[in-house]
């Protein structure tokens, strides 16, 4: 997929803006730029393809920067947890306080991880529509 | 780059600088930052001064905001800031005046060796450090706990670890607050918490933890360093990490319901990531509860490594470690809030000091010292960068006067790191450190570029200004000779 994220400035840590033509896609778009900054896939032996594992995500918040920031966090902690990568997910339903995601995820063991991103915070957070378009800017602590 | 910060920094003396109260309304105090002019040009180039100022914002804080000479942007808080709140007074309590690592920290340990003696085997020291020690991101380690084992270490801290064979009671004497903070609930942990602290003693992490063998280059308090057994080209190692995942998970958890509590609580705030409760609030109580079960966990952790350490020199100098003298100086949090005493306005009052990259600098003579530090003050650890050097300081009565017994943490970065792994090579950046006689193993070789000299402030210069303010006293400094970063 083409990049739809770029690296924003910071001294400590880490930001990305995030573009997409409307917020289901950019909630996607996040997510994926996330995981890209965290890790590469590995080179594997085997020419089979990795195993995929659906994940349901479920989030609530009072508005839709807590929504984009819980959303992000959820993830960060379902893949320490579980071990997982993300790479891929289906916005099922998202309104201002909820969402509904189904996530791919592959095994952590197929990826090499060079980043590792301990949150996703709420400073200088930015979530708005440009013409048409939707952006989100978010820093991540690192 | 950001942009240059315009706002008001009024001269009080050549190491201290203020932000006027005025310079935004809602400021309950003004800032004040520890720094000299050079620094100074250094914390313009960011936007860690406008953090300084919404620091002020917050409900019961007292006498200012403060900045340590090593302050750089952060999230909400800037990191090297010390906030300190009055609890019976509304005083409120911000996990980002904690960070997500919470009870990152740093501690140091002797050696009876002197760098002539073992010079020829900081190679192999290295290579079995970095093979032994799980480091990297998301490293599990040998050290494994069932989730029962885990709450008790949220309980003990580096208690548990001694209990276990990991060490000896000197080492807890020689630890702030004796490795476990007392107050700490497990209830007050996520379960998520828990799943994310599993397997994650005893490792190192990643981004800016490391391991490091290093040797007295400079001995600046001669009788400081007699009582530390401290000589020039003696061989010290220091070790920073911290809470790893669970501390994460702790601050996220805590964050989401002090934000949607911020209304409730009448809090107003320039930055949602200030997030913050009343100390005596349920939420106040149950974060603070959270966060020393997570300090407790990096004391804990802080200990395996020691231990694992202790464990690599044992493996290639075939002997015990007490034979080689490899005794625990102290480890210090640098992430935190404690609950402490001081006099404000002649009154005894009970505040909550946040140090977000800051490290207690308790003076001579201090309650919370044990009793072969009451005559020095308290060890102070600064590490630096691994390029230049790392500092043992003590702490000062004038710290607990006009910091809340604070100061620095390190040497602060300067540098982006993206703007770090554009402008460095890392060839190149190998080579000088070789020939600097610095060799360095790390997990990631982005983690090298992106922790190069080059992207941090010099530390000689950060721990000048602490030392000249009175608010710490230089003792020695270290040089790095091996590094194991994650």
């Amino acid at each position: 997929m083409p990049k739809e994220y770029e690296l924003i400035e910071h001294t400590a840590d880490l930001g990305i803006r995030v573009k997409a033509k409307d917020l289901k896609e950019l909630f996607r778009n996040a997510g994926l730029a996330m995981f890209e900054i965290m890790a590469e896939p590995a080179q594997i032996d085997d020419k089979q393809k990795p195993k995929t594992k659906k994940v349901i995500i479920k989030q609530k918040a009072d508005n839709l920067d807590g929504l984009f920031v819980n959303w992000l966090n959820e993830l960060l902690s379902l893949s320490a947890t579980k071990e997982l990568i993300f790479c891929d997910f289906k916005i099922k339903k998202l309104d201002k306080n909820s969402l509904e995601v189904e996530a791919e995820a592959e095994s952590l063991d197929k990826y090499k991880v060079n980043t590792e991103i301990k949150a996703a915070t709420y400073h200088q957070l930015k979530i708005e529509k440009i013409d048409s378009r939707w952006q989100a800017e978010v820093i991540f602590d690192v | 780059m950001a942009e240059i910060w315009q706002g008001p920094l009024e001269k009080i003396d050549d190491y201290r600088f203020r932000i006027p109260k005025t310079y935004k309304p809602g400021m309950r105090v003004p800032g004040i930052i520890y720094a000299d002019e050079k620094l100074l040009k250094d914390i313009r180039q960011d936007k860690a001064p406008e953090q300084v100022a919404n620091v002020a914002f917050l409900p019961g804080i007292v006498n200012a905001s403060l900045a340590m000479p090593d302050i750089h942007w952060g999230y909400g808080f800037s990191i090297g800031g010390v906030a300190a709140t009055d609890i019976e007074n509304g005083g409120v309590i911000s996990p980002a005046g904690v960070g997500f690592d919470i009870n990152c920290g740093v501690r140091l340990l002797k050696t009876n060796f002197q760098y002539e003696e073992i010079k020829d085997k900081i190679k192999a020291l290295v290579y079995a450090l970095f093979s032994d020690i799980p480091s990297g991101v998301g490293s599990k380690g040998d050290i494994k706990v069932s989730e029962r084992e885990e709450r008790e270490i949220l309980v003990k801290g580096a208690r548990w670890a001694v209990e276990k064979g990991y060490g000896i009671e000197e080492d807890l004497e020689c630890t702030e607050e004796y490795g476990a903070i007392q107050g700490a609930d497990p209830l007050a942990v996520s379960q998520r918490a828990y799943e994310r602290g599993k397997a994650q003693s005893g490792t190192l992490g990643s981004g800016n933890h490391f391991l490091e063998i290093q040797v007295i280059d400079q001995i600046y308090d001669q009788k400081l360093s007699d009582a530390f057994g401290l000589t020039l080209g003696q061989i010290t190692i220091m070790i920073h990490s911290g809470s790893r995942g669970l501390g994460y998970q702790i601050c996220d958890d805590y964050t989401r319901s002090m934000i949607h509590y911020l209304q409730k609580y009448n809090i107003n705030i320039p930055d949602r990531q200030l997030a913050c409760a009343p100390v005596n609030s349920p939420e106040g109580k149950a974060y603070l509860s959270a966060m020393k079960c997570a300090a407790n966990y990096a004391w804990a952790n802080r200990q395996c490594l020691m231990y694992l350490t202790r464990k690599v020199f044992e493996k290639v100098f075939g002997m015990q470690w007490q034979k080689m003298g490899m005794s625990l100086i102290y480890d210090v949090a640098h992430n935190i809030a404690k609950i402490e005493r001081y006099t404000i306005d002649g009154k005894e009052k009970t505040l909550c000091v946040h140090r977000k990259g800051a490290t207690r600098a308790f003076g001579p003579g201090h309650p919370a010292l044990p009793q072969r530090y009451k005559n020095t003050g308290q060890p102070v650890i600064i590490p630096g960068d691994m390029g230049r050097n790392s500092y043992l300081l003590v702490g000062t009565k004038k710290a607990e006067e006009e910091t809340f017994g604070s100061t620095c943490h390190g040497a602060g970065r300067v540098k982006s790191r993206t703007a770090a792994t554009r402008s460095i090579n890392v060839e190149a950046l190998l080579k000088e450190l070789e020939s600097k006689d610095i060799i360095v193993k790390a997990s990631g070789r982005g983690t090298i570029v992106e922790e190069a000299p080059q992207a941090y402030k010099d530390v000689n210069e950060v721990v000048n200004v602490v030392h000249n303010a009175g608010i710490s006293k230089r003792v020695c400094r270290m040089r790095p000779l091996g590094v194991i970063k994650g």
